[in-house]
């Protein structure tokens, strides 16, 4: 009986976040395995429980069964290193022995993948921010700088740029991010991003990238997303191309 | 013995229409189920391999890398089932060797069947038809064409069919064929055209229709026309057509 009760008291301890100790240095400590964290997700996120997971900023989601539900991210580990990285909203935990962190504040996990994305690749690396991304946290400012570090993969620096406009991040702040986007991939996403704001200073940035950007590509794929556009300005954009 | 009369009638009705060449090609084709192979003489400029492309049908010339491309006789690959024409299937060039039943025609004779198949038949039929029309030597089969266009009975991917081929002769006529768009912002011009025929609801079609009538950039008139075949109002592309049809 006693014994017992230690035992339950130990796991307890294990699980809970030790005092003072960060995030990314318990996931330092475990070398191998799997850890498995949950966090709150922004109010408009929801999921079906297997791994889809939609957000209902654009209009909703309509017969789906999508339930809103913390976010929970399992981190894969190998030889010290994180070499992979899952999310999923309103799933159950695993049951396969993962390193359990239970709940964690959404701002620090939020903050803690941004970092991590920088240095992983692949698709683990897109899971982190759209993970980041998913958390009832403000993370505008990260994504920002994510989208503009040059170090990081060109694949997270998309995702990045992606949710920095879905954010409540002012277009203004989008538009400011023009002169560190250079890479062809990161310009074409840089002109979807803006074409999803759907309005006024957007529409001028997307007209100023399909008159000026040194990238013929670029400036067709602004064009393109000014043609979905039902902004007038768009299509007086066009007769003016057509009679020049 | 009325029901008898109006059916009567109603057979004789359209064969009463089409000239008597197209009654009796139209009839041998499907005198018997199974395929039929149709030959008739083809424009001078056309060309193929005669048994997969179809090239330079206005002489304008694309490259099929070393595939020759021989001017030849047109072959229709008819496909009769239970009477009814289901399946046509073209090309130009050397006749290969078949086993299929084979109907030699006129041109003429070739160009009044292959009008009633694009006037009656069935979408599919009628749209298989379009292009052995246009093959048709010394056959002008405009009119034909840009009356299927405006005709609202019609299916809209028969109309369709037909624009698109009044759209290359328009071009053709208009000395569009070859423009080219070298510079930078012709290729955005282009672009802009592009972009316009992929809007919503025809948003872009009055933009369209401006290009094609009055753009000085001949690469972007002739992508104008182009693409107003495919997402323009038929009937207002048809009427577009014929104007430019007359002018030059």
């Amino acid at each position: 009986m006693i014994r017992l009760g230690l035992l339950t008291a130990a796991a307890s301890l294990a699980a809970a976040p030790l005092l003072g100790q960060s995030l990314a240095s318990r996931v330092d400590a475990v070398r191998e395995g799997t850890i498995e964290m949950t966090f709150a997700s922004r109010p408009d996120v929801c999921g079906d429980g297997r791994g889809s997971i939609w957000t209902t900023r654009g209009g909703g989601y309509n017969s789906y069964e999508c339930v809103h539900g913390p976010v929970r991210v399992t981190i894969g580990r190998s030889d010290g290193q994180t070499v992979s990285i899952r999310s999923c909203v309103a799933c159950r935990p695993r049951t396969d022995g993962a390193t359990q962190f239970g709940d964690v504040p959404a701002d620090e996990v939020a903050r803690y993948l941004l970092t991590v994305a920088v240095g992983i690749g692949g698709t683990s690396a897109d899971k982190a921010v759209s993970a980041a991304a998913l958390a009832d946290a403000n993370v505008g400012a990260e994504l920002a700088q994510l989208a503009r570090n040059e170090n990081a993969t060109i694949s997270s620096r998309k995702q990045a740029l992606f949710w920095f406009g879905q954010s409540d991040a002012p277009t203004k702040d989008l538009i400011a991010l023009d002169h560190d986007l250079t890479s062809e991939t990161l310009r074409k996403q840089y002109v979807f991003v803006l074409s999803q704001r759907h309005d006024d200073a957007a529409v001028d940035k997307l007209i100023d990238v399909a008159r000026h950007d040194p990238n013929t590509d670029v400036r067709k794929q602004a064009m393109f997303w000014l043609g979905q556009s039902h902004e007038p300005k768009a299509l007086a954009f066009f007769r003016d191309i057509l009679t020049r | 013995m009325r029901p008898f009369f109006f059916a009567f009638a109603a057979t004789l009705a359209p064969l009463a229409m089409a000239p008597l060449g197209a009654q009796s090609l139209a009839s041998r084709v499907v005198e018997h189920d199974g395929s039929v192979e149709v030959i008739f003489p083809s424009r001078p400029e056309a060309c193929g391999d005669g048994r997969s492309f179809i090239s330079h049908v206005f002489g304008n010339r694309n490259d099929f890398g070393d595939r020759p491309c021989v001017h030849g006789p047109a072959r229709v690959e008819v496909t009769v089932m239970d009477g009814e024409v289901t399946r046509l299937r073209s090309f130009v060039g050397p006749v290969p060797p078949s086993a299929n039943r084979t109907i030699t025609a006129s041109a003429a004779d070739a160009g009044a069947w292959l009008t009633q198949v694009v006037n009656g038949a069935s979408a599919r039929v009628a749209q298989e038809a379009v292009v052995p029309l246009v093959l048709v030597d010394e056959f002008e089969p405009w009119d034909v064409l840009l009356r299927v266009s405006r005709d609202d009975a019609r299916p809209l991917a028969v109309r369709r069919a037909a624009l698109n081929w009044v759209g290359f002769d328009v071009n053709h006529h208009l000395g569009l064929d070859d423009a080219s768009a070298d510079s930078e912002d012709d290729e955005m011009r282009r672009q802009a055209v592009f972009v316009l025929s992929q809007r919503a609801k025809r948003d872009g079609t009055a933009e369209l229709i401006d290009a094609a009538r009055t753009s000085r950039h001949p690469s972007v008139r002739r992508d104008a026309i182009f693409w107003l075949s495919q997402v323009g109002e038929p009937t207002a592309v048809a009427n577009l057509y014929a104007d430019l049809l007359k002018s030059r």
